[in-house]
């Protein structure tokens, strides 16, 4: 198998380069067609994401398969770009290096936020696509397959998924599940309309927060995130009320002073009835003094707190790493071993068909030509040609048998071109 | 049914301490199958406990008394109650680590039940009344509810504390809010359950009293000299004012003050059954040395359950029959001679 990767991600380009090599769903599905078009004898899967763009490519034989400069040409042309705008910013990998590469992006080892789940449906999707386009993709259906397979098993061996490391996700799935048991039945009040708030809100929305309350200075902002997760808007001067009524506070504003003071939060807190609050003050500086923290049934987190959290996963996960980089060697050894033995098999296969022919017009010749044999003295000579094929044959028999290394392709095909073997 | 008979408590005791240091150990390292290892070992000793007690009670149902109307007999049913709780909460809750808290008090309680098997049994001379019944299955059920909202309680303190801290790692435990809702469903279930142990408990005595002729109490007046009924009124009254002033009154029922009410709940009562032991409370002592005694009977079959239990029909320890009250001994050794 011949297989090559180019491509580019956030290790290696800006946003700007992996903005111009982006594909949506239709434009990935157009590339495939003109590839096969252009390259008939090999396969292709296009993954395109956030963070990425790979362009795989894989034949039976070297000379099916496009080279990586072929590759970056086509991808280039593709995207209305030349060649020489791009290739500095992208990688390429071929045949081992290229398997490992997959193996450790499906395994999320080689994502921005490593160990994050969703490279995986992902890497799915992008094969898939390759799928429904109605090309045939033997090879690169086995080399996807392995490396689901793959993240799999990182998945379930190492605890690399299981720790959040960004400040929203540790906040929503970690902090605040340790203090309510649903978000559905609670108030969750947003002061600011930022990034910060609308991932936080993602994440909120998605364990089931419902009663949002958005709050900012500037309204207009405020509406247009709650219109986007359902929320209704509270004008600014009515705070201290919603500071009552709310079970969950996510504080996102740029005020360079505290917005909700100790003072303020004193006839706050006697209204609340010791009911629990939980405050995340996500803002630089912050918005809510730090005496609001000592009251009995009030939890403030600050940005300074949640990141520590999220640096201690941070370790957590490299303490997986090699664990998981283990298990992506491990794998990619097996695919070649099984690779190989498949294919020496049939080559092996041909290589002794192929001498027992000879063998056989031969000895065919040879009989014809000698009188007065006895039976005995045929199988005499049939045994000693048998004997003199097996000899000749057994040296490069056992190279291939024994040579597990990458270059073992190398040796098959030398192997097929030596001996005229053919596909 | 003769592999009943070689169940033991250390068969179940030893199941629930392996499940305690699989629960210790996740506080120090991951292991993926570990949670069924946990499951499977508590389920285990529920099995055990459960053959146990059904046993044990199938041997003294014909008697006057019943087995489990003892110490001995009820410490364990409490931490069967509670085994049985831990298994539902590790199967609804498996990532938290309840079992670190609630095993240790089920360990407990089956140690006093082995501590406490030599003790007499509870109410020997009186039939199986409905008062009876009610009276001892209401604190026992209260008591162990008792027991979980202090479980809950000291869960939700140790939380709580840990998020204030901002430590949020190493182990985890239910969120506030369910450990909050359910020390609180503790603090009323215990109230309503004390309050019908200790009312079946007062009918009880007044009954006893009107039918002794020869009573001096026997007005039908309630006893309130008896350090048992006055310490569980006093436990009763505490539970119910927290309980009453926590559904009308919000700040009440929120945050660490239920976390503290069960807690102190749970101390009131180790307090009341000290006494109540103490007092030899529901015991006839003098019936030990009575020829005829209806406690005999109990005693008997107490006594050989507890043998057949330990696999040791034969080979009874000469002075266990020694340390056997006479009439249960005699039985004993009667039982024994049937048999081989």
């Amino acid at each position: 198998m011949n297989l090559q990767v180019i491509g580019c991600s956030h290790h290696n380009s800006s946003v700007s380069v992996r903005e111009k090599l982006a594909f949506t769903e239709d434009q990935v599905r157009s590339f495939l067609d003109k590839y096969h078009q252009s390259f008939p004898k090999s396969e292709a899967v296009l993954l395109s994401t956030c963070n990425r763009t790979e362009f795989y490519a894989a034949g039976k034989s070297a000379d099916g398969v496009p080279s990586s400069q072929q590759m970056i040409e086509f991808l280039a042309d593709n995207r209305g770009l030349k060649a020489g705008e791009i290739s500095n910013n992208l990688f390429a990998h071929q045949d081992r290096a290229a398997i490992a590469h997959l193996f450790s992006v499906a395994a999320s080892l080689d994502s921005m936020v490593v160990g994050e789940a969703q490279i995986l449906s992902q890497v799915k999707q992008a094969y898939q696509l390759a799928v429904d386009t109605g090309h045939q993709i033997p090879l690169t259906h086995q080399v996807f397959q392995t490396a689901m397979k793959v993240a799999k098993r990182v998945a379930s061996e190492t605890d690399i998924h299981t720790t959040r490391v960004s400040v929203p996700s540790v906040a929503v799935n970690v902090l605040t599940k340790q203090i309510f048991e649903r978000l559905a039945d609670k108030r969750i009040l947003i002061l600011g309309a930022g990034k910060m708030a609308e991932e936080t809100l993602t994440y909120i929305a998605a364990n089931g927060g419902k009663d949002i309350v958005v709050t900012n200075r500037t309204r207009s902002r405020a509406e247009g995130l709650a219109e986007k997760f359902n929320g209704q808007i509270a004008p600014w001067d009515a705070l201290d009320k919603q500071l009552i009524d709310a079970d969950l506070i996510v504080s996102t504003t740029g005020a360079t002073e505290p917005v909700v003071t100790n003072e303020q939060f004193k006839s706050v807190a006697q209204k609340r009835q010791a009911k629990t609050l939980l405050i995340l003050d996500l803002a630089i500086p912050r918005d809510f003094d730090s005496k609001i923290g000592d009251y009995e049934s009030v939890y403030l987190y600050t940005l300074d707190d949640l990141q520590k959290e999220c640096e201690k996963n941070r370790q957590s996960r490299q303490s997986q790493w090699p664990k998981a980089r283990k298990i992506v060697e491990q794998e990619t050894a097996n695919f070649f071993q099984d690779v190989h033995r498949r294919n020496s098999g049939s080559t092996i296969a041909l290589l002794k068909k192929q001498a027992n022919e000879v063998k056989n017009s031969e000895l065919e010749r040879l009989l014809s030509r000698l009188d007065r044999l006895t039976p005995e003295q045929e199988a005499e000579i049939e045994q000693s040609f048998h004997r003199l094929v097996n000899k000749l044959l057994h040296p490069p028999l056992k190279s291939i048998n024994s040579d597990q290394s990458s270059e073992a392709g190398g040796l098959l095909d030398a192997m097929k071109r030596l001996f005229q073997l053919g596909d | 049914m003769e592999w009943l008979q070689k169940i033991s408590i250390s068969c179940f005791a030893a199941s629930y301490l392996v499940v305690f240091g699989i629960e210790l150990s996740r506080v120090f390292f991951q292991f993926e199958l570990r949670r069924y290892v946990r499951i499977g070992f508590t389920a285990a000793g529920l099995f055990a406990h459960t053959a146990f007690l059904i046993y044990h009670t199938q041997l003294s149902f014909d008697s006057q008394g019943i087995w489990l109307g003892s110490w001995f007999g009820w410490c364990l049913s409490g931490a069967w109650v509670l085994a049985a709780v831990y298994l539902w909460l590790s199967l609804r809750k498996p990532h938290s680590l309840i079992g670190m808290f609630l095993l240790p008090v089920t360990l407990m309680l089956i140690w006093f039940g082995h501590s406490f098997s030599d003790a007499a049994p509870f109410s020997p001379g009186r039939a199986k009344t409905v008062w009876n019944m009610v009276h001892g299955s209401s604190l026992l059920l209260g008591t162990v509810v008792v027991a979980l909202g202090f479980v809950f309680g000291i869960m939700y303190l140790i939380q709580s504390r840990r998020l204030k801290q901002k430590r949020t790692g190493s182990f985890r435990l239910p969120s506030l809010e369910w450990l909050n809702i359910w020390a609180e469903r503790s603090l009323i279930g215990s109230t309503v359950l004390l309050c019908g142990g200790l009312a079946s408990g007062i009918a009880l005595k007044m009954v006893q009293q009107s039918s002794a002729s020869s009573s001096v109490a026997g007005d039908g007046t309630i006893p309130w000299s008896d350090p048992v009924i006055w310490t569980s009124a006093v436990l009763f009254l505490w539970l119910l004012a927290a309980t009453i002033i926590s559904t009308f009154y919000k700040p009440a029922r929120r945050g660490r003050k239920v976390a503290y009410v069960v807690t102190i709940s749970f101390l009131f009562l180790l307090l009341e059954l000290v006494i109540v032991w103490q007092v030899g409370h529901a015991t006839d002592k003098q019936a030990h040395n009575a020829p005829h005694a209806p406690w005999s009977v109990q005693a008997t079959r107490s006594v050989s359950g507890r043998a057949l239990a330990a696999g040791s029909l034969i080979n009874l320890d000469p002075l266990f029959l020694a340390k056997a009250p006479q009439p249960a001994a005699s039985a004993l050794r009667l039982t024994l001679g049937g048999i081989s």
